[in-house]
């Protein structure tokens, strides 16, 4: 079915995603490059290079705000605020 | 400086119902919204139940004039084999015979988080309550180790004498206290695609209905809607993870029957999200000085299904009546707000989680063992072939023949489950009723030679003498319509009194 070829980022809506400042933070020094955060990412915002996790420079603008890299980061490296208020991901459909 | 007697953080259900509710008993309150309007940033299964006309029954009449509202009858649950093949499909509904649980029948609706947001969130501006939307309330203001406000994003302060933190699964207000950081193993993350659909073809086609797909390798719930419908299915989020969220979703969407459904109805893709979703064994502590966590953030949907909005309504109007009630005392310390935590227990959200461990473990130890997961739709397939319809219509040329073949497979397959009885399903025998664990064995009783002549109650003296396993629900002190106490039945099942 045609689904396969399905983008998902062509499926979320945002506002002002030039404003959401920063709302992902990570520590490198915490950082044990277990890479469960390339798993769990559906946009696939984080890479492993050299024994450690890289984020997307992008990342808010592709972002879906869901905070599973947060939960899943074992060493709690990454830390996870929310976008500025009235900004990025907007859910119609939920 | 700004002081008020509730401030509570998010506008979802459980923020709105708990803003509702505290303005109603005359409290100063005033909630926060991050998005543009409540409802903006969230996303669900959302299908709402029968215990929303007993609990909260304006607002389900209400709701159903709303657009994207689709009505709940039935169930329909679709079992697909490791090949992809649709096997077996049947609808569950309400029983008649259950009149006073389901007053309406089985009459939930589907309604999206656009429409059920807002309109929650007003009954609380109605109520007296204030709105502020696009504000992202980033900090809790502590003193002494007691939560006394809250600042937004912008560093402004806002003072309170309790503060109601529903702001969701990753709640910033439970992690600035100190309460708790990550769940760590108890929360899952829930992929959603979203599609839109020929509302009347909907009506012919799924008609008012769930439907949920069961795969030997995938699964997901389907949640209709008037025009559209999502499909959706939660993961733990564990260190054995090992898929994308995308690529769980595109699984279903390569079953032949769920791509029949979508030309029946011309369903096209519309929208993608995730979120997280805490299913828990056990609520963590839902309260400390000052502040009191309801909804998501407190951990408590339902530890079988994961529906959360009811229990984010139900904690909601708890929260806010301990806080008037504190408040009232001049005592919203740790030790006062405590009464919280005794509040929701006693109240049909405590009993929701009284088989927390027993229903995590049992979800836990199924869906996610693609192997054992293969069996068992095997065997709800040989089960399903007992039944007087298959039997009818198998037309084989033996009928007779026909249903022992697959009594035969049944007792194939039941070994292999042994173990996974045992250690799964044994344990929710706890919760069979004492009555009728009682009525069970006096259907027994005629049946067995020489006990046949015994009283009922010499019989179930007996019984309980005979077998320690069966004493526990024969004692006469204990409650005949609540399972048994845990530590009760644990002591039964390691052979002790």
């Amino acid at each position: 079915m045609e689904e396969m070829k399905l983008d998902f980022t062509k499926l979320v809506k945002r506002v002002d995603a030039d404003k959401t400042g920063d709302f992902i933070s990570y520590d490198e020094g915490k950082c044990n490059g277990c890479g469960l955060c390339t798993m769990v990412c559906s946009f696939n915002l984080w890479s492993v290079k050299e024994g450690k996790a890289r984020l997307a420079p992008r990342y808010q603008e592709l972002c879906l705000e869901c905070a599973a890299c947060w939960e899943i980061c074992p060493t709690e490296a990454i830390d996870f605020s929310y976008p500025a208020g009235g900004t990025g991901v907007v859910i119609e459909y939920g | 400086m700004e002081k008020w007697d509730v401030v509570v953080v998010g506008a979802g259900p459980g923020g709105s119902y708990a803003a509702k509710t505290a303005a109603e008993l005359g409290l100063k309150t005033v909630f926060f919204e991050r998005g543009r309007r409540p409802g903006d940033k969230n996303s669900s299964g959302c299908g709402l139940g029968q215990r929303w006309w007993r609990d909260f029954p304006e607002i389900m009449e209400a709701l159903q004039g709303l657009p994207s509202v689709r009505k709940v009858e039935m169930v329909v649950i679709n079992l697909v084999d490791e090949n992809n093949r649709l096997r077996y499909r049947c609808g569950t509904t309400g029983s008649d015979l259950c009149a006073n649980r389901w007053p309406h029948g089985m009459d939930g609706i589907s309604i999206y988080r656009r429409d059920l947001d807002p309109f929650l969130a007003d009954l609380a501006v109605k109520a007296g309550a204030e709105l502020r939307t696009s504000t992202l309330v980033s900090d809790v203001i502590m003193e002494n180790g007691q939560v006394k406000g809250v600042r937004t994003e912008k560093g402004e302060p806002i003072h309170a004498e309790v503060v109601i933190a529903a702001d969701g699964a990753m709640s910033t207000m439970a992690r600035k206290s100190g309460m708790r950081n990550r769940w760590g193993g108890g929360c899952t993350l829930v992929p959603q695609l979203d599609f839109s659909a020929d509302p009347d073809k909907m009506d012919d086609v799924i008609g008012n209905a769930e439907w949920v797909w069961f795969g030997a390798l995938y699964g997901a719930y389907q949640v209709n809607f008037r025009d559209g419908f999502h499909i959706g299915a939660g993961q733990w989020l564990r260190e054995d993870w090992d898929e994308r969220p995308t690529d769980m979703v595109k699984k279903v969407l390569q079953f032949p029957a769920f791509q029949a459904m979508c030309r029946a109805i011309d369903a096209k893709p519309r929208e993608y999200q995730a979120h997280l979703l805490p299913w828990l064994k056990k609520p963590p502590k839902t309260y400390t000085g000052g502040m009191l966590l309801v909804g998501d953030a407190a951990g408590f949907p339902c530890p079988l299904e994961a529906e959360g909005i009811w229990h984010a309504l139900t904690s909601g109007k708890i929260a806010a009546e301990t806080a008037a009630w504190a408040i009232s005392r001049g005592d919203t310390s740790e030790r006062a707000l405590a009464e919280y935590e005794r509040r929701w227990k006693a109240s049909p959200l405590g009993k929701e989680h009284e088989f927390g461990p027993e229903f995590v473990d049992l979800w836990n130890s199924t869906i996610f063992d693609p192997k054992l997961m293969a069996r068992q739709i095997q065997l709800l397939l040989e089960f399903s072939m007992l039944h007087p319809f298959s039997v009818v219509f198998d037309w084989g040329d033996a009928h007779i023949d026909c249903f022992n073949q697959h009594l035969e497979h049944l007792l194939d397959l039941a070994p292999q489950f042994a173990d996974f009885g045992r250690t799964y399903l044994a344990p929710l025998a706890r919760g069979i009723w004492p009555k009728n664990v009682k009525r069970i064995l006096l259907s027994v009783k005629p049946r067995i030679p020489v006990l046949n002549k015994l009283p009922d109650n010499t019989f179930l003296r007996l019984v309980a003498k005979l077998s320690k396993s069966l004493a526990p629900y024969l004692d006469p002190t204990v409650d005949q319509e609540a399972p048994l106490p845990r530590e009760v039945f644990e002591r039964s099942r390691a052979g002790k009194r």
